[in-house]
């Protein structure tokens, strides 16, 4: 196992060497900078120092050296958590992401609790109960979270809640409490915010993980070692719990890696909808306006928890089912 | 059958030192050379004392020799300990591998002896089958029970265990 693990932590590292200068040059590809919009602005308003101004700016922001010479400083900034400044408003990266980094994660983690739990209960079941009231209703609740697309149940949500029950959906929480410290009332009023996200953004992954839980314990299901154990008399539960479900939630495993991404990236289209404080709108944004730094910290976040999610997964594999795969080179 | 001296290739103990110092380099020249962030410093920490590991496991198997013999499975170096086939109590044959598509693998047996200590096996080294099929029919013999993957890789390899048949 240590021989697994070593050889896969030496892939992260060149991997996210090579993901950070491709994030950081590709924001950087498109003409202009994050000063131009500024300028444009500023121009607009008859400024006459608007180009000297801009020109302080590109100085302030490093904007006047070379992109490779720029890359090299933002990545040797990582190690002592500095980002460099955002174009935004003029303030470090680090401080930027942190307001929203907590709430982002609080609500993406809760969303993964939800798919796992809801999907897993639901799942089983349906598989468990084929074609029997309760899987045409968990089918037809998975067809219906896969088809829909996020951003447009939240904005069905949003107006259902405003119209019939006059509820403020909007946020992650009473408009008292922003910018204020953290108290009880405050952890009371986040909490009943994230419903709504919760179950928005947890929709589509619900609906996936039940069709493949389903798909995967029938398949276990149907083997002749289930059918043997239950001639022999075994316990139903037994049967089910000692080898098919065992086998049957691997991808629950392996979706860790797809999951953990999702902790920072923040749901971007349902968080702008939902006028969430998360990160999404803030990367989406920065994105728009070319402030690299802060969209490159954004991007590079995403990459490190999308290959430690992908490491965890692969290790939590290895160690449930270390069997060898027959013809694995074909598969794909 | 004779007693057989088995080593590690010269090859793959290059490649393990490689990846060792590689690790060490990349994980200690930041901690070495910059102001790090204490959370990134633990992290680094971290990755150095894993690479900083494997170096001293790859040392010890470079110093250590394997000797196959009817009787037992002796691994004299640093670490030396014996695994006798009569007396044996755990074997596990686990599969490995780094890509996606779990090609290209690489198998890691496990096998101790009632009081003695777990020898770990890579299947680089010489003669890995020869350990592997001695190990299934001492697990033949004494009645170790195998876990699924064990099986499976058994017969991966074209061995077969009598008497550990699936059971529920």
């Amino acid at each position: 196992m240590l021989h697994f693990i070593v050889r896969r932590v030496l892939l992260m590292i060149p991997t996210l060497f090579v993901i950070s200068a491709l994030v950081y040059f590709i924001i950087d590809l498109p003409p202009g900078d994050c000063v131009t919009s500024q300028i444009e602005e500023l121009l607009a308003r008859g400024d006459p120092d608007a180009h000297q101004r801009a020109e302080e700016l590109r100085q302030l922001y490093g904007l006047n050296l070379p992109l490779w010479q720029r890359y090299l400083e933002w990545v040797a900034g990582i190690f002592r958590w500095d980002f460099g400044l955002s174009c935004q408003d003029t303030v470090p990266v680090a401080d930027l992401i942190s307001e929203r980094m907590m709430l982002t994660i609080v609500m993406e983690t809760c969303t993964i609790i939800f798919i796992w739990v809801v999907s897993f209960v639901i799942g089983v079941y349906a598989a468990t109960h084929q074609y029997r009231w309760g899987d045409y209703v968990a089918s037809f609740i998975g067809f219906i979270g896969l088809s829909i697309p996020n951003f447009l149940l939240a904005l069905v949500l949003l107006y259902v809640g405003k119209v019939y029950f006059g509820l403020s959906i909007g946020g992650l929480m009473d408009p008292e409490y922003i910018d204020q410290p953290l108290s009880w009332g405050k952890v009371v009023s986040v909490m009943q915010h994230l419903i709504i996200p919760v179950v928005v953004i947890g929709m589509s992954g619900t609906a996936g993980m039940i069709r493949r839980l389903r798909a995967n314990l029938l398949d276990e299901l149907q083997k002749q070692y289930v059918v043997t154990g239950r001639a022999k008399g075994l316990p139903p539960m037994r049967l089910l719990v000692k080898y098919p479900l065992r086998h049957a939630i691997n991808p629950f495993v392996a979706d860790i890696g797809g999951l953990l991404p999702d902790v920072i990236s923040g749901s971007v289209i349902v968080s702008v909808v939902l006028s969430l404080p998360t990160t999404g709108p803030m990367l989406l944004s920065a994105l728009k306006t070319q402030d690299v730094n802060l969209a490159a910290t954004f991007l590079l976040f995403v990459a490190a928890l999308t290959v430690v999610g992908m490491l965890i997964s692969d290790l939590a594999l290895a160690a449930l089912d270390p069997r060898i795969r027959f013809g694995a080179g074909s598969e794909k | 059958m004779n007693s057989v001296d088995l080593r590690y290739p010269q090859q793959t103990l290059v490649a393990d030192y490689l990846r060792a110092a590689t690790g060490v380099v990349l994980c200690g020249a930041p901690l070495l050379l910059l102001d790090v962030n204490r959370w990134l410093a633990a992290l680094l920490l971290a990755g150095f004392g894993l690479f900083a590991l494997f170096l001293l496991r790859t040392a010890l198997r470079h110093r250590t020799r394997f000797v196959l013999s009817p009787d037992s499975l002796r691994a004299e170096g640093p670490a030396g300990t014996v695994v006798e086939w009569n007396r044996l109590d755990r074997m596990k044959l686990s599969y490995f591998s780094t890509k996606r598509d779990r090609s290209d693998g690489w198998m890691q047996l496990g096998v101790g002896s009632t009081g003695g200590r777990l020898v770990k096996v890579d299947s680089s080294l010489e003669g890995f089958h020869d350990i592997v099929a001695r190990a299934a029919e001492a697990a033949e013999a004494t009645g170790v029970a195998l876990g699924d993957a064990t099986r499976a890789n058994l017969r991966s390899m074209g061995i077969v265990v009598a008497g550990q048949e699936e059971t529920v």
